[in-house]
């Protein structure tokens, strides 16, 4: 407890209100840094959504929201707070079990966390059926799921999310960025980068306004949209199994291409297409100079291939 | 199922060990008895406490009958092809990682923070955010793939403890579909492409034995699904070095 002195000076407000389907439970938590900057916030939320919003401070704020079908159900929700000297401030959530307790679904038991956060912490966060937002932040994360939605806006620094059946939907992200899910889409808006890589079995991948040096996007079952630039010297596999691939970029220098699938439609760079005996189409458009092209591969097994240049 | 069908399996239950359907059968059984279910909190409860103990090398003569056992599964499985043979040992230990992290983190918890409140407390302070509202409890949002919550029957702890093994056993049902459709296309993989292949899943599949419960292992499956996934799709790059 020293330790928990010396590292935060605490205030918590508790109110709590009757709802129709049992008792609310809400709390404010501020957390100041102690010598250290707060560099990381691990979060583990498995009971109800998870947002992080950054802002210009030094200090975190936390609001939580536990909801239980009665008195005993909000004992027994936890939410446990760890402050390291490294910088880390670890956040968990779990409930009470035990034969003293009656029985109670998780249905029925939430706690949503509201946290603000400074810009340049790093977050790791995980939640379970929930949603988990992360928004204005500047040093990246590590997000996962496993079915909530994971959104992520305006947020600098390597982004890595992962989730088995959340939609995953990031937004003005400026960094590397690794979005994977088994059953969910992936819908990237904005993205400017060194590295992109997505993969999903059966969900959409969808890219706007995309910039990377190295894109990869893949699928399995699902289509991949794509819409962005061609970096000098860059390198661009779309690939999926049995969705369409469509690929709309603004060119910057030579670019190769190289496509197959079912059909196979280049649009400007038809005229310049030859096909190899492997069903491998090849194309080239701008002169080749000093640097080397990018280089674009579109494949898809049983679906469409679709490549256009946005001029 | 019966009770007496129920009860021998809750522990394989609880470790996340039953596949899909058995889990399936297991958990609805726990729905509707009392008894039964009352049996399994036990066992959970039992089993976080004997997770805090300390670590105790087992006998010489375990690892005896254990390496017996091994034995016998390669000789019933030396004539299956390499890259399914790969697959067959996923089965057995890919759900049994269920939670223990908490705990470890409850360990070195320095600040339990609770607060206390109830219809007689202060009026609320903190408008409730939009964002958060707008999703009933624990409602699994999105396709179904996972069954995450929304159990009524099974009390809050017990439907949580299960829930590692059941992310697990969905990246374990994943790589075998891929491993699956990537053996499709291997009738066209040179001989070296094929062994690289196997060496690499090989490999993966040590990394997740060799990860840590929990969060490392669900990595290091991700890492194989990855690979499956990327060789089902672009196998020639695949191929390339052992990596996509």
């Amino acid at each position: 407890m020293l330790l928990t002195c010396a590292l935060a000076s605490l205030t918590a407000v508790a109110a709590a209100d009757t709802p129709t389907s049992g008792l609310v439970e809400r709390a404010r938590l501020e957390i100041q840094p102690g010598g250290r900057a707060i560099k990381q916030l691990a979060i583990e939320n498995p009971l109800g959504d998870v947002k992080v919003e950054g802002y210009d401070g030094t200090s975190i704020m936390i609001e939580t929201r536990k909801q239980a079908p009665d008195e005993e159900g909000l004992e027994r929700l936890r939410v446990s707070l760890v402050p390291n000297p490294d910088g880390t401030v670890r956040i968990t959530t779990t409930a009470d079990g035990g034969k003293e307790f009656k029985n109670v679904g998780r249905a029925h038991m939430r706690i949503d966390l509201i946290i603000r956060a400074p810009r340049d912490a790093r977050i790791e966060a995980a939640v379970s059926a929930g949603s988990l937002e992360v928004i204005n932040m500047d040093a990246g994360g590590d997000l996962d799921t496993a079915s909530g939605p994971i959104s992520v806006r305006n947020v600098s620094g390597g982004v890595s999310t992962h989730s088995v059946s959340g939609a995953t939907s990031l937004t003005q992200v400026f960094g590397s960025v690794d979005a994977q899910t088994i059953s969910s889409n992936v819908d990237l808006d904005t993205i400017g980068g060194e590295r992109l890589i997505a993969s999903a079995s059966r969900g959409k991948i969808a890219g706007r306004r995309v910039r990377a040096r190295h894109i990869e996007l893949t699928t399995t079952d699902g289509a991949i949209t794509l819409e962005g630039e061609s970096a000098l010297r860059g390198r661009i596999v779309v690939a999926s199994l049995r969705g369409d691939v469509d690929v709309r970029l603004r060119r910057q220098g030579a670019v190769t291409i190289r496509a197959r699938g079912a059909k196979v439609n280049l649009g400007s760079a038809t005229p310049f297409a030859r096909t190899q005996q492997d069903g491998w189409v090849h194309s080239q458009l701008g002169q080749l100079g000093k640097t080397a092209p990018a280089f674009v591969e579109l494949r898809s097994r049983y679906g469409m291939v679709q490549f256009a240049i946005i001029e | 199922m019966s009770c007496d069908d129920v009860r021998p399996r809750l522990t394989a239950y609880l470790d996340g060990d039953l596949d899909a359907e058995r889990g399936s059968v297991v958990r609805g059984h726990l729905r509707t008895c009392d008894a039964c279910r009352e049996v399994a909190t036990t066992e959970a409860a039992l089993r976080d406490g004997l997770r805090q103990l300390p670590a105790v090398d087992p006998p010489p003569s375990m690892w005896a009958g254990i390496q017996a056992r091994l034995a016998e599964e390669e000789v019933a499985h030396a004539r299956r092809p390499a890259w399914r043979r790969a697959l067959a040992r996923w089965a057995p230990s890919a759900p049994r990682f269920a939670a223990g992290g908490l705990v470890a983190a409850a360990a070195i918890a320095v600040l339990w923070w609770r607060s206390h409140g109830g219809p007689d407390a202060p009026s609320p302070v903190t408008p409730e955010p939009a964002s958060i509202a707008a999703n009933p409890p624990n409602k699994v949002i999105g396709p179904t793939q996972v069954e995450v919550g929304g159990d009524a029957s099974l009390d809050v702890t017990l439907d949580l403890a299960g829930e590692a093994a059941r992310v697990t056993a969905h990246y374990g049902d994943e790589a075998e579909e891929l491993l699956a459709r990537a053996g499709e296309a291997r009738a066209q993989w040179t001989v070296e492409q094929k062994d690289a292949f196997d060496a690499h899943v090989v490999e993966l599949r040590g990394a997740i034995d060799a990860a840590a419960d929990g969060r490392p292992r669900q990595r290091a499956w991700r890492e194989l699904i990855r690979y499956l996934r990327g060789a089902a799709v672009r196998d020639e790059i695949a191929f390339a070095g052992g990596s996509q």
